[in-house]
């Protein structure tokens, strides 16, 4: 077969070039809106990503981090008792009221106080050896450092935390979180922290890590009849991630949102690149009617529509993903919340190629009355 | 041997509320082997009766009968294939792929056959070395004077040895030397292949190469003359101006 499609899309770029540009920057959108929720959404999991650790022990319910309550000291012993842990260690989180700087008032934070010693668990991905030494200083606390403008400080810098003086002894990359910025601390200044004297000695979670090759799965299971009985729960590594991401996805509202405007882009991709596809069919209308004149049936023609739509849906994909990949690279630069998940670029390229096809299918209906009669008059 | 029957056809075409009667009851028999040259003025029902008869437009009132066979009694989809076998075209306009070379256009209405590759291949190369463009076969459409485009056009019709070429003002866009090149290449398909062809015109010059000269005005046919063609075409390689 001579291939009319491909032949006719490269000599006559420049009539399907805006439909291929609609069909990119559809995809791009699609691509960097998942980027930007699956971003803003790993930092609700900050506390758990970047931290190590197998299991993690919580009050019974709790969805992600931020809604933990304290629990039972003796928590910390039946995590020992199980024979697969070798390591377990305290992490307290609360809110604080953070003063700086009188002019800028006070900034409602997330206090974590983490255990300072080099083989800590907690943010043990962001977080090394040095910094966690500089904790050991009564007071000190570690923060991002895209917050320290929010803050008013920097490195050095002291103010008051819940009404007691501490001082920033470092700035990190990865620390992070929605909704607030997160103070690290040492989990002894985070206890003197702690506004509840009743509450001061429980901690919210306890973390433990399991000698290599052990299954969390099956650790998990054998804690989970004894947590019941004594006011915790437990989750593994993975599973307290994920709780965390889909409980900000779905049942804030945001998922929902997220979908709704994927839909809108979806809908709006298909109708300026199927109209810009029809105008390139279109200008070619009479020839196509001498191709039914001789014979060539109109499904066939179709056949070539639809292919033109595929390649204008393949190279809408690349262009697509050369642009992304460079808006990528420059909002890392710049300390922007995105991430890439795997499945949801795949996603994404399936969505922008439906996008080239639904408009191919209704830019057949630029030949669908062909007259090749009306090439007589 | 009469190939192609019109009994009675009517054909109107409505605007608005007012209706306009372009053929009234006509009746032609064509013959295989035959060129036939239907003159008249514009609005005279010309093009309608080539559209009738080629099966591009169905008839109010009336049948076609083209190889014994009744035309507007088939699907859309058989009288797409009727076409496919049968029918060649050449219009006014050229109507060329402005992406393909000239072997290609010849090429693309074959591939429908379902043939070999091969056999397309050497069916276009010997169509256009029947209008002399074997050697600008691998030009496109813009590289290619006015002449030369039609004579593509001529061999994409001939090139799968049809029974029944129509064609539409060949000329009207020519000079007289391409011109005559095309009427020269109508006539050897009707000569060589032994095909009916119809051509539609209002070019007069033509007259002298038909076998047979129907003059229409109104939708009736006014006269219609066989008559033995003045020249018989040898190929039609012969010297040509850009058009």
């Amino acid at each position: 077969m001579v291939a009319l499609a491909r032949k006719t899309l490269i000599y006559e770029w420049r009539k399907f070039l805006p439909a291929a540009l609609a069909v990119a920057f559809s995809g791009l959108l699609l691509l960097m809106m998942t980027a930007l929720m699956f971003g803003i959404f790993s930092s609700a999991g900050v506390y758990v990503s970047r931290s190590g650790g197998d299991i993690w022990a919580g009050y019974p319910g709790t969805q992600t981090v931020e809604l933990g309550r304290p629990i039972p000291r003796d928590t910390e012993m039946w995590l020992r008792m199980d024979p697969a842990v070798v390591q377990v260690e305290p992490f307290q989180w609360l809110d604080g009221d953070w003063r700086g700087p009188a002019e800028r008032g006070s900034v409602s934070v997330f206090i974590s106080g983490i255990d300072p010693n080099p083989n800590g668990l907690m943010f043990s991905h962001v977080l090394g050896p040095t910094d966690r030494a500089l904790l050991n200083e009564p007071g000190a606390v570690i923060v991002d450092a895209a917050d320290l403008s929010k803050l008013g400080l920097d490195i050095g810098g002291t103010a008051f935390l819940n009404g007691h003086r501490v001082k920033i002894v470092a700035a990190a990359n990865g620390l992070r979180t929605l909704g607030g910025v997160n103070i690290v601390t040492s989990i002894a200044t985070a206890r003197t922290l702690v506004s509840d004297a009743a509450e001061r000695d429980k901690v919210a979670y306890y973390i433990a890590r399991l000698a290599p090759g052990a299954n969390p799965d099956a650790v998990r299971d054998r804690l989970a009849p004894i947590a019941t009985g004594h006011r915790f729960a437990v989750w593994t590594h993975d599973e307290f991630a994920y709780n965390a991401a889909t409980y900000w996805m779905f049942e804030t509202g945001a998922g929902l949102g997220f979908i709704f405007l994927s839909f809108v882009v979806f809908l709006v991709g298909v109708v300026i690149t199927s109209q810009t596809l029809f105008a390139a069919v279109a200008s070619s209308v009479r020839e196509y009617a001498m191709l039914n004149a001789l014979g060539a049936g109109i499904g066939a023609l179709r056949r070539v529509i639809l292919e033109q739509a595929f390649w204008v849906g393949t190279v809408g994909v690349i262009v697509g993903s050369v642009v992304s990949i460079s808006l990528a690279l420059l909002a890392h630069g710049q300390d922007v919340p995105i991430s890439f998940n795997y499945i949801a670029t795949i996603a994404c390229g399936a969505l922008v190629m439906a996008i080239a096809l639904i408009s191919g299918f209704l830019a057949v209906g630029a030949i669908n009355h062909l007259e090749p009669a009306n090439l007589l008059r | 041997m009469t190939a192609l029957v019109a009994d009675q056809i009517t054909k109107s075409y409505t605007s608005g509320r007012v209706e306009t009667p372009v053929l009234q009851g006509m009746s032609i028999a064509l013959d295989e082997r035959e060129l036939a040259l239907v003159l008249g003025p514009s609005g005279s029902g010309k093009s309608t009766l080539l559209a009738i008869l080629s099966g591009l437009l169905k008839p109010d009132t009336g049948n076609v009968s083209a190889l014994g066979e009744d035309l507007w009694k088939k699907s859309r989809a058989d009288l797409e294939k009727f076409r496919l076998e049968h029918t060649g075209f050449v219009f006014q306009g050229f109507n060329l792929f402005p992406a393909l070379t000239a072997l290609e256009q010849v090429m693309l209405p074959l591939d429908y056959l379902g043939l070999p590759r091969h056999a397309v291949r050497n069916m276009a190369l010997a169509s256009l070395e029947e209008v002399g463009l074997a050697s600008r076969a691998h030009l496109r459409p813009i590289e290619l004077s006015g002449g030369e485009k039609q004579r593509i056009a001529i061999a994409r019709a001939l090139a799968k040895k049809p029974q029944f070429l129509f064609a539409d003002e060949p000329t009207s866009a020519l000079d007289s030397v391409n011109g005559k090149n095309v009427i020269d290449a109508l006539h050897r398909v009707a000569r060589v292949y032994g095909a009916t062809v119809v051509c539609v015109s209002h070019d007069t010059r033509l007259a002298a190469d038909a076998d047979r000269i129907i003059h229409m005005a109104d939708g009736r046919i006014l006269s219609d003359v066989k008559q033995i063609s003045a020249s018989a075409p040898s190929r039609l390689q012969t010297a040509e101006t850009k058009s």
